[in-house]
């Protein structure tokens, strides 16, 4: 395990000196609290309670005020809860569609690119297949007939985006495995299962991270897309479902207060992994990787 | 048979076995969904059971299941897509016009960003470390990897309600009636209305053209036929032009991919701009229920990208010798 221990090392080492990837790391390392403690610190529930006035009256549509600090919907909600609140779901279907994502996306590459021949041409043209199946389309699909919850959400982004990894994996395996330490591995008789996770799989692990990280900026990214379209967890505040009730009430013209928040929150964190994954890529691709 | 040839067939009968199954697996999915597009209207007793059976039967909703199956593929396969059950008017009438809007809207998109932002992902990757390239790995990790429809939210909030710019809504004002291709597509009206969507577009595009061109350029830099050319005593542009074409392959293929995904890259894109095209469109069949029309969409989408993926890989095994053409599916 040397060999991921040392890039692991390699890529914190990466992330002191790159300033985008720290700033990035931060950013994510914020989602994570705000994920995890974001609904308890919300200030009020963010469907039940409504913002009043002195007088009683529901403040509907109201700029951030001293009551709300965020501003109000136009349903008279407090902006701010809901913000806290969205970033549950947003984390919950990034984290784990990302993991999954990365997860079965490694083992199809791996066993696919080691044992070649007929496993890896059944492997790869369920692949194929599920790269002609369009994301969309058929995501929208099947969420029109299993009511969509986040864990549903989940499966469905990763049933769709594991053939991402596992197609780079795949390809890494193939040159990895006529390294002359596996081949030696495989001359004393080790098994192959000892060899493909003892000596295969420790030097394609940083590019399975890697894609692991995207994976969860891909899960985000659809989660959000989803939910705006209408095919979110219906139960739930998220992010993606805030921007689908200002958009879909119209007061996305005036109401920026509620357009802002859940719009910079997701953009900042899709773009943070993406930022650390780049810092993180050019540690294990040494070709990018030049001495400038 | 020539190796190139044995693998241009294989893949041809690999693409050809991937329609059948996307096209079955769309079947199967449509056959799922509860409920039927008619339920509405007989719930809200405006048709009488006979009445009901009647259209069951014009749709051919009572035959057996594999009677069903069989009709459903000739029909796909021969594009005959059937009747839109809400508009009753024939599928295709209503899918070809929006497939032209989306491809108005997407194919020039495509091809500028692929021009302008390979050009700019080669002058980053030769003046690496520059200010210009920190800028440019910021605004191209932004833009490729965030949700498409917030860049389109944010475009909309400051150029449209904020300054006023730009219409925010559909493809032409709504009181225009443009009659035949010329009077659609070529006024100032939806020139107007086209500039907001087209320019969200090629930025979401842009993101991964300038990261390929970038990286392709940064690896060529160190390599020996450069220092070749370095010795012979060429500029840095003429440098930068011979480092540029060898790094084309996976832009090229990449341009044929994207191109196969165009259709359903952008649905949330023409939702936000309320672009009349394909993606929308089947956005609003999956709401109302329409079968024939999700399915003709959704095939459509699918082989747009079957086919993309073929001339890709063919692409990349005719351009580069070293790519192995026996084993298919290179990634």
């Amino acid at each position: 395990m040397s060999a991921a221990r040392s890039a692991l090392a390699d890529q914190l080492a990466f992330l002191r000196q790159d300033r985008l990837a720290l700033g990035g790391a931060v950013v994510i390392a914020s989602f994570v609290l705000l994920g995890l403690f974001g609904p308890l610190l919300a200030p009020h529930d963010p469907i039940k309670y409504d913002v009043t006035t002195a007088s009683g009256e529901v403040m509907r549509l109201a700029a951030p005020n001293a009551q709300a600090f965020l501003g109000t919907t136009a349903y008279g909600k407090d902006v701010f809860s809901q913000f806290l609140a969205g970033a549950r779901p947003t984390l919950i279907v990034g984290l784990l569609g990302g993991l999954l994502t990365g997860f079965l996306g490694f083992l199809v590459g791996l066993v696919s690119g080691y044992y070649g021949g007929w496993v890896d041409e059944i492997l790869m043209r369920f692949t194929d297949l599920t790269f002609s199946l369009p994301f969309m389309p058929m995501a929208l699909l099947l969420l029109t007939f299993i009511t969509p919850n986040i864990w549903v959400i989940t499966f469905v982004i990763a049933a769709f985006l594991w053939k991402m990894p596992a197609r780079v994996v795949r390809s890494e395996v193939l040159s990895v495995r006529e390294r002359t330490f596996v081949k030696s591995a495989r001359a004393s008789g080790a098994s192959d299962l000892r060899t493909m996770s003892l000596h295969v799989a420790p030097n394609v692990l940083p590019i399975g991270f890697l894609y692991t990280a995207y994976g969860i900026a891909w899960a985000i990214t659809a989660q959000a897309s989803l939910a705006f379209l209408g095919f979110g967890d219906p139960t739930m505040t998220s992010w993606g479902r805030m921007l689908r009730m200002v958009f879909d009430s119209g007061n996305i013209r005036i109401a920026w207060w509620w357009v802002l928040p859940p719009a910079l929150g997701i953009a900042a964190v899709t773009t943070s992994v993406f930022l650390v994954g780049r810092a993180y890529e050019e540690v294990i691709n040494p070709e990018i990787q030049t001495d400038q | 048979m020539s190796g190139f040839r044995r693998f241009l067939l294989k893949r041809l009968a690999v693409s050809v076995v991937l329609t059948l199954i996307a096209v079955t697996v769309i079947f199967v999915v449509l056959r799922m969904l509860p409920g039927t597009p008619f339920e509405a209207l007989i719930t809200a007793g405006n048709l009488s059971d006979k009445q009901v059976q009647e259209i069951m039967a014009m749709y051919g909703l009572n035959q057996p299941l594999w009677k069903q199956y069989l009709s459903y593929m000739q029909s796909l396969l021969t594009f005959q897509f059937g009747y839109s059950i809400l508009r009753s008017r024939p599928v295709w009438e209503i899918l070809g016009p929006k497939l032209v809007n989306t491809l108005v809207l997407l194919v020039p998109a495509l091809v500028t960003t692929a021009v302008l932002s390979s050009a700019l992902g080669m002058y980053a990757g030769w003046n690496r470390g520059s200010a210009t390239e920190k800028a440019s790995i910021i605004a191209t990790t932004y833009l490729r990897s965030t949700p498409v429809f917030i860049t389109a939210i944010l475009f909309l909030i400051v150029f449209s309600y904020q300054l006023g710019l730009v219409p925010a809504f559909g493809m032409r004002s709504i009181t225009a009636s443009p009659e035949g291709w010329y009077q659609t597509y070529v006024s100032l009206d939806f020139l107007h209305h086209y500039i907001l969507p087209f320019s969200v577009a090629v930025l979401f595009y842009s993101g991964d053209f300038l990261l390929l061109a970038r990286n392709g350029v940064v690896e060529k830099k160190g390599s020996e036929f450069l220092k070749l050319h370095k010795a012979k005593g060429l500029t840095e542009t003429e440098q930068l032009a011979r480092a540029g074409r060898n790094s084309m392959l996976p832009i090229l293929t990449y341009f044929a991919l994207r191109l196969g995904m165009i259709f359903q890259g952008l649905i949330l894109l023409e939702v936000v701009f309320a672009w009349p095209g394909i993606g929308r469109g089947l956005v609003l069949a999956i709401q109302q229920q329409d079968y024939p029309l999700v399915q003709a969409a959704v095939f459509i989408m699918a082989l747009a990208v079957i086919i993309a993926n073929l001339l890709a890989d063919v692409l990349y095994a005719y351009f580069d010798p070293t790519v192995s053409t026996s084993g298919g599916g290179a990634a």
